[in-house]
């Protein structure tokens, strides 16, 4: 179990260590000089070269790659050249907001998912499970920014119900304490400001939450169908149970286990999906962060982005191993193989790739 | 007589009716030709701008209505599915090549060229595609050819591990080995035996993914740094008219439902070739 546990650790180094290396490369291939970039519209030549030679652009490749990743080590991601501060420093003012909204979605993902699984596996053919094969193959087609702003168009401006775009209402200011704008409310005691927070924060967690309720649900529909087919649900019935005990207790328990893991990939995933959601709703996040580096051709903050996004997927994808092993007693002793990561991850690109209502 | 029965359990057991994907197939032959023939079935000129004729509900004169621009975007969304269509072939094209040489490099290589493919599509599966797209799109600047560049570069990794795994277990066949000891030379086992062998499995791959290719294609548009403006590429088109929510939502929905009917198409056929092509799935409820 250590071992495999050490197994994963290296194979999340290694694809750090690749993105790294594949965000050296993009810098390369920039088109234009970086120097020239750094030193300004109005550099002189001798500027220029003093720019390159204090970016250490002067030295053998090689040189430069490892210093650029002594200091990547060292937390410096590079300077945004259009805010003019350290692109981690920006990352980490905007990281919690995004993360509030990866978890108000991943909320609205449980809550519509489990109980949509449940009743399509308990009444196989019925219309829940209509219902969530629908899901799945919208979820699947319609593209998430198109969604926003339908959404928008409905519940904002035709029917006036929610909020256009924006995280706080006019005339509301908090002062930034943790960067989340539901717990800055909070925290300040201000319930009408929490209440404006979280009304703010549905549309864009709704939207952000679509296309991965299909996969949870499908996930817990194929498990609850094992599990309601299981010996020991036949017994609990057999002992007299209710029904919904029987189904909840029993069945649902055991059917959950292959749906934490798929959340935990989820939170990775939603994360990136955050560049589609989030300036359309005019949220500040990591996902606009990344849209308007990658607008103003900031490409230090563009890599940043990318690499802090890496970076959470391989933790998250850790944890979720650690998890997998403490909830199947049998990965431990490792008469069972577990599935790694890797397969795993092919389960969460099925999200983008093949997330629609096929396999049972 | 007892085929017939089990054919005709089996059909009745099916989840959804063919008439469905008989539906999805006719739409995506509709696509082809609109992807063909779109300019000249436009009513007008897609990127003719009329400020006089902009924002125009839809009339009968302008199905779809106009846009900020007093285009017409029926014309425009005709004129996109070529784009669009194209731009998402093109990357699943270059997608194939790459997957399928490096997979099976992998797969008959030797341990360490093995493990070094692998490595790095271990990286390109560990990041939404679009992430790393946009890093790549960012340092070829912008423009639907760095859009399409991009994607083919981070998506290629799903189908090189697919190539390998399908290569690997075909490489022990009594066929292959039955060539290997014919002395049949390396090369045209390759050719010949392996990998038509290992393909079937891609043409349902490519189907399935090009709701999803699709998806990213338009979803750098709508960013920015995929078809630029004027462009009438339906993501760039949504993109172009997010600044109409309150007043013309007719100019944002139609390419939107356009995407969405054509990955909801290309997803149904995709499905229905792959339980055609494998019986096991069939009876799978």
């Amino acid at each position: 179990m250590i071992r495999y546990l050490v197994q994963r650790v290296v194979l999340g180094a290694v694809v750090l260590l690749g993105l790294l290396v594949m965000a050296f490369a993009m810098v390369q291939i920039l088109p234009g000089d970086p120097a020239r970039a750094a030193a300004g519209r109005n550099a002189t030549q001798e500027q220029i070269e003093a720019a390159r030679q204090s970016l250490g652009l002067d030295q053998p490749l090689i040189a430069q790659f490892f210093s650029f990743m002594g200091r990547v080590f060292q937390g410096d991601l590079g300077t945004s050249v259009f805010t003019h501060r350290p692109v981690l420093e920006d990352i980490a003012q905007v990281l919690p907001s995004s993360l509030e909204l990866v978890l108000a979605a991943m909320i609205i993902n449980i809550a519509v998912a489990v109980p949509l699984g449940v009743l399509a596996a308990y009444r196989r053919g019925r219309a829940a499970d209509v219902a969530a094969r629908m899901l799945a193959l919208l979820g699947a087609a319609v593209p998430v920014f198109w969604l926003a702003l339908m959404l928008q168009m409905l519940f904002a401006v035709v029917l006036g119900w929610l909020p256009l775009y924006g995280q706080l209402g006019f005339g509301i200011y908090l002062t930034d304490i943790t960067g989340v704008t539901t717990i800055d409310a909070m925290l300040s005691g201000d319930p009408y400001a929490f209440g404006s927070a979280v009304f703010h924060l549905i549309l864009p967690a709704v939207t952000l939450s679509a296309s991965f309720i299909a996969v949870i649900a499908r996930t817990v529909r194929s498990s609850m169908i094992t599990a309601l087919d299981a010996d020991f649900v036949t017994l609990a019935r057999a002992t007299g149970a209710s029904e919904w005990r029987v189904v909840v207790r029993h069945a649902l328990r055991n059917a959950l286990i292959p749906m934490t893991t798929i959340l935990g990939m989820q939170i990775g995933w939603m994360l990136g999906a955050t560049v589609l959601v989030e300036s359309t709703f005019n949220r500040k996040g990591i996902g606009s962060y990344m849209v308007n580096a990658v607008l103003q051709n900031d490409l230090y903050a563009v890599i940043g982005s990318i690499v802090v996004i890496g970076i959470v997927f391989v933790i998250t994808n850790l944890v979720v191993d650690v998890v997998q092993l403490t909830l199947n007693p049998r990965l431990r002793d490792g008469t069972v193989r577990p599935k790694t990561s890797a397969s795993g991850q092919l389960v969460a690109r099925g999200l983008e790739s093949s997330g629609k209502g096929a396999g049972a | 007589m007892t085929t017939v029965a089990i054919r005709l359990a089996e059909t009745k057991k099916r989840r959804r009716s063919p008439l469905v994907e008989r539906i999805a197939l006719v739409v995506i032959g509709l696509l082809v030709l609109i992807a063909v023939f779109g300019p000249m079935l436009a009513p007008y000129d897609p990127l003719k701008v009329d400020l006089t004729q902009a924002l125009l509900p839809p009339s009968a004169e302008h199905w779809f209505g106009t846009d900020v621009n007093g285009r017409d975007v029926l014309s425009r969304t005709l004129a996109g599915a070529r784009i669009t269509l194209s731009a998402t072939g093109i990357v699943l094209i270059i997608t194939l090549v790459l997957g399928v040489t490096l997979g099976t490099i992998a797969a008959l290589g030797n341990r360490v060229v093995d493990e070094v493919i692998m490595r790095i599509t271990d990286i390109g599966l560990a990041l939404p595609s679009i992430i790393l797209a946009l890093g790549f799109a960012v340092a070829l600047g912008p423009g639907l050819q760095s859009a399409v560049i991009a994607v083919s570069l981070t998506w290629w990794p799903g189908y090189a591990r697919l190539v390998r795994s399908v290569v690997r277990e075909v490489r022990h066949a009594e066929y292959v080995e039955a060539g290997i000891a014919l002395g049949v030379g390396r090369w045209r086992l390759i050719r010949k035996h392996i990998l038509p062998n290992s393909l079937d499995i891609m043409y349902v791959q490519v189907t399935l993914d090009v709701a999803a290719v699709m998806l990213v294609i338009s979803g750098l548009s709508f960013i920015g740094v995929g078809a630029q403006v004027p462009s009438p590429e339906w993501g760039a088109m949504i993109a172009a008219a997010a600044g109409n929510v309150t007043n013309g939502w007719w100019s944002l929905l139609f390419p939107g439902l356009a995407i969405a009917i054509t990955a909801i198409s290309f997803n149904l056929a995709g499905d229905w070739i792959r339980v055609k092509q494998d019986p096991t799935l069939r009876e799978a409820g």
